[in-house]
């Protein structure tokens, strides 16, 4: 970061959007209005102006932008009609993953290796496309099982497509990871939300280049990273549910964390849990869902349950209930349904608004249960701390339970034991104490929690990961997802290999514009199989996995 | 999203880092090709289904089942251990409710794992269904359980250690062993004096295809298991029939072992054999869960599978018609043994066991004590070209008071005589497992 460098984060979240300028010195200021919905675009437009007003537009060296726009578009619904063109050959019958109103499976097969089993229908993928022209269809996606191990097939599928598509998403470059029910869903949504979100990419640049701002742009991911904006047009669907990995990366940003914790981002609604080992977020196996849709979008780990400061607190007979309902806000905050908070109100943890609201609710909640009120109260803020608490037990429980595959993994693996735990969000400061008695260990409130999304979005560094796969007895080594494919020789070894992850992804990143030092790249699996046919080698499989984990430019802390 | 209609569970331990020797069938990258197909299918984002990670079988858990020579640590490595491990695990999920049907995808396997243990046989040292099982009987109470092993091999190890017990059914249907190593599971093998016809073998010639096995499942292991009851069904799922198999000769296919997964419906299946890596084992795995958990696997197929091809040969389909009436004949109306010694004395049975992975001989005299009341004090006398003379005794589960007086006094002499390197104790009265 330069003297007198800025760098602009934006969170256009559900609720509210936030922005902040960040300095060398820390938070230069901050920026929060209702999001309008129907006009995402002018939430965007307003917050930029609003926060850069005053300030020399040139020292804006990074724009990095959170926003819930293809998120909104598919949980609404809101989506463009996609031709779906697969192949999957043996397996599961392949009709168990339509999608969309235009799908369509065809002969051709690929095999774990990535050898053509049977090729591809060119027949039918021109049959389909002339049938997409009349429905005046015009963007597709192209998806082969194991087309990660070879991409022949929806390379095939594209050419054919050729100018008859405005776009089309083939699965390899989505990412290098099996699934090929998840490879599907992503393609298509990526494909549906293709146009919607490129119009948008295009308003913000003339809107950023019509205010003078010409600094780097980038985009959230829900790993906690960020993509350049020029390749977010391609994947736009990298970009959905970034909201609460911006707000994990801001407590990064604004506390020093360093060891295994936990962070708890506590709403009205729902309190998020995110895990940290030795100070790194950890990262969902196998990418986050949507609308009951697993996908290959890498994402935080993550989990929300129904515990906020407005869910509702119920009693029958002596039976108290909090959430996992929200009904509307507190009464101390003019709402019609007692809530956690005003129990919290009712002992004088918080002071909250109209605490005598509160303190009525309560009273009239304890004649009609029979219980004491500040027995009703307690009752009620143990559960909350209570249900926390077993869920990131939980969390922590599978991720010690998740599954390995070497002698040395299952008798070595490390275990988390949190440390520390941050606490972000409305409630937070009114469960500080509570925390700390439940965890048994130290409990953080950052300052300036409440911009917490804003500052992750400014300061999150770029993310990518990258899986090579090599097999020397078929002479070839493919990273799928950054378009890498050559011949190699039967020496090729797990060395080279690793050498080659590396080298092809700085190069990636280089090629984007973003400069990534060679410490951050990160091999994070490596194996190499000596393949044998009788008795005799026949060749090596080698695969890599290497990434730059999610991070943070500065710390404010 | 796929529903499954039973919830399923699935313990995946590939043992990446382990091998028999570099270029050894049972080696570093058995599953993996497995595994890729099952993540690219999707197969762990089925709703109802999920994976685990397996246990580490303790001592006990091994002492439980095998006399180990001269201690369990000798004759196993870590990876036996969480192999075993990986069957406890696939056992516990069932019995404690968490799903309805689990699979064990573990290695090494285990089914040439005899009671008494010298070293690595066929590919095994510790018998991984035998230990579930009797961890099953102490820990839940269980008392009878069926084995259906659908190994390639005769599981000539499962059968020695169930030999003598009435409430273990063990059937293998495999290639006749006159063709086949080990050379044992001959249709007249049928357990020891108290529990004949609880050992069956459905020995079938080279070549028989999904028909003749299937015939098999239907007409003879079906019928047994409804006269039988268990209370569990375990599978013993070699994956070594397939027709791609590089160590067997016979020609069975994916389509073959999902229809039998369904025919059969066990509460519990546990990998054994199979090294067809890249043409059978991902195919033949995918066919198999999705069969246990209640999917659809009619689209599961090996890239050159032809049903055609794998046809099997009619004097095959009438030698396996005819086996029938032998196998039901065994198991419905088994011959009484001959020449028996009275009731409270011993019988004896001297073996000589090959072990041909370590190269080992070990020679076993066995005594079991004829008794009317419950299945006899059980004694093993063995000495091995790598070790020296040992003693092993078991009180069986359910022993009567004479058999367990009997055994305390066998244990004490054998002490004193002091001519026994080593002597274990198995007490499934007591559940005591222990080395003198
Ligand atoms: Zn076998
Ligand atoms: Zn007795």
């Amino acid at each position: 970061m330069g003297k007198s460098d800025l760098y602009l984060g934006l969170d256009v979240g559900g609720t509210h959007t936030d922005a902040v300028l960040v300095g060398e010195k820390g938070i230069v200021s901050h920026y929060k209005a209702v999001t309008d919905h129907d006009n995402l675009l002018l939430s965007v437009r307003r917050a930029i102006e609003e926060i850069t007003s005053g300030v020399d537009h040139k020292k804006i060296k990074r724009v990095n932008l959170s926003t819930t726009l293809s998120t909104n578009a598919i949980v609404e619904n809101r989506l463009e009609n996609v031709c779906v063109i697969i192949s999957a050959g043996p397996g599961i019958d392949p009709d168990n993953f339509k999608i969309g109103k235009s799908f369509h499976a065809i002969e051709g097969s690929i095999d774990h290796r990535g050898a053509e089993i049977a090729g591809i229908d060119d027949d039918a993928v021109a049959k389909i496309a002339g049938d997409a022209a009349r429905k005046k269809i015009k963007t597709f996606a192209a998806v082969t099982k194991f087309s990660t191990r070879n991409p022949d097939h929806e390379d095939a599928v594209a050419e054919i497509l050729g100018t008859s598509a405005d776009f089309i998403t083939l699965g390899h470059k989505l990412s290098g990871q099996l699934g090929f029910p998840r490879r599907i869903v992503t393609a298509y949504f990526n494909s549906a939300v293709w146009r919607l979100y490129n119009s948008f990419a295009d308003a913000i640049e003339s809107g950023l280049g019509e205010m003078g701002i010409q600094g780097e742009v980038n985009i959230l991911k829900a790993d906690g990273g960020t993509m350049p904006f020029s390749l977010s047009r391609e994947v736009p669907v990298e970009s959905i549910l970034s909201g609460p990995a911006a707000s994990v990366m801001g407590i990064v940003a604004l506390c020093d964390i360093t060891r295994d914790s936990v962070v708890l981002d506590i709403g009205g609604t729902t309190t998020d849990i995110a895990i940290f080992a030795g100070g790194i977020p950890l990262i969902e196996k196998d990418g986050i869902s949507l609308q009951e849709y697993p996908t290959l979008v890498r994402a935080l780990k993550s989990r929300s349950i129904g515990v906020g400061g407005d869910s509702a607190v119920r009693a029958s007979g002596k039976e108290v209930t909090v959430g996992p309902d929200r009904k509307g806000p507190a009464l101390a905050a003019g709402g019609s349904q007692l809530a956690l908070i005003d129990a919290m109100n009712y002992r004088n943890i918080v002071s909250f608004m109209d605490t005598r609201a509160s303190a009525e609710g309560i009273s009239v909640l304890a004649k009609k249960s029979g219980l004491a009120p500040a027995k009703l109260a307690d009752t009620a803020i143990a559960l909350a701390v209570k249900r926390i608490k077993y869920e990131v037990d939980a969390m922590l429980d599978e991720i010690r339970n998740r599954p390995v595959y070497t002698i040395h993994e299952m008798l070595e693996g490390r275990e988390i034991r949190p440390e520390k735990v941050y606490v972000m969000g409305g409630p937070a400061e009114a469960f500080r104490g509570l925390l700390a008695d439940a965890f048994g260990v130290e409990v953080v409130v950052p300052q300036n929690y409440d911009v917490a999304n804003a500052v992750g979005a400014a300061l999150a560094k770029t993310t990518i990961d990258i899986e090579l796969f090599a097999d020397t007895g078929r002479g070839t080594m493919l990273i799928p997802n950054i378009g890498v494919k050559k011949s190699i020789q039967h020496g090729y070894a797990l060395a080279d290999a690793e050498r080659d992850a590396r080298a092809y992804l700085a190069e990636h990143l280089n090629g984007l514009g973003v400069t990534a030092r060679a410490d951050e790249t990160e091999i994070i699996e490596s194996s190499s199989f000596n393949m044998v046919e009788g008795f005799y080698s026949s060749g090596r499989d080698i695969r890599v996995k290497c990434q730059i984990k999610p991070g943070v430019m500065a710390r404010l802390a | 999203m796929i529903k499954s209609q039973k919830r399923m569970g699935l313990i995946f331990f590939p043992a990446y880092d382990w091998a028999i020797s570099p270029t050894h069938p049972e080696r570093e990258e058995r599953l993996l090709y497995t595994q890729d197909q099952l993540r690219e299918e999707g197969i762990f984002d089925i709703d109802g289904l999920v994976e685990f990670k397996p246990d580490i079988a303790t001592e006990e858990d091994v002492m439980r089942t095998h006399f180990c020579f001269p201690d369990v640590a000798a004759v196993t490595t870590e990876s036996h251990m969480i192999s075993a491990g990986g069957a406890l695990k696939a056992a516990r999920i069932v019995l404690d409710g968490q799903v309805d049907r689990s699979f064990a995808l573990v290695r090494p396997p285990g089914h040439h794992a005899m009671k008494s243990v010298h070293g690595n046989r066929g590919f095994c040292n510790i018998n991984n269904e035998a230990i579930m099982i009797d961890y099953i009987r102490d820990r839940y109470g269980m008392k009878k359980i069926a084995i259906v092993d659908t190994d390639c091999h005769h599981g000539d190890g499962t059968q020695d250690i169930y030999w003598n017990d009435p409430d273990i059914l063990y059937i293998s249907i495999h290639q006749d062993g006159r063709t086949l190593y080990p050379g044992s599971g001959h249709v007249n093998e049928l357990g020891g004096p108290n529990a004949v016809g609880r050992t069956i073998n459905i020995p079938l010639p080279p070549e028989t295809s999904d028909e003749g096995i299937l015939f098999a499942i239907d007409e003879m292991v079906l019928p047994i298991l409804k006269d039988f009851k268990p209370e569990l069904i375990v599978n013993s799922a070699g994956q070594d029939n397939h027709y791609t198999d590089p160590i067997t000769n016979m020609n069975f296919s994916a389509q073959g072992y999902a229809a039998l997964n369904d025919k059969l419906n066990p509460h519990i299946a546990v990998l054994e054999g199979g090294y067809s890596i890249q043409g059978a084992l991902p195919y033949v795995n995918l066919g198999i869960i999705l069969a246990m958990a209640g999917v659809d696997y009619s689209c599961v197929k090996e890239p050159d599978y032809r049903p055609g091809a794998l046809r099997q040969d009619a004097r095959i389909t009438d030698y396996i018609k005819k086996l029938k009436d032998v196998v039901l004949g065994a198991y419905f109306e088994p011959p009484a043994y001959q020449g028996l010694p009275p009731y409270g004395e011993f019988m004896t049975r001297k073996k000589n066991i090959y072990y041909d992975t370590d190269g080992i001989r070990e020679t076993q005299m066995e005594s079991i004590l004829r008794c009317k009341e419950c299945s006899g004090l059980f004694s093993l006398e063995t000495f091995s070209t790598v070790y020296s003379l040992s003693l092993g005794v078991e009180i069986p589960i359910g022993a009567c008071p004479a058999c367990r007086k009997e055994g305390g006094k066998l244990i004490a002499s054998a002490k004193k005589s002091g001519k026994y390197s080593t002597i274990q104790v198995i007490d499934r009265v007591k559940k005591e497992y222990y080395r003198v």
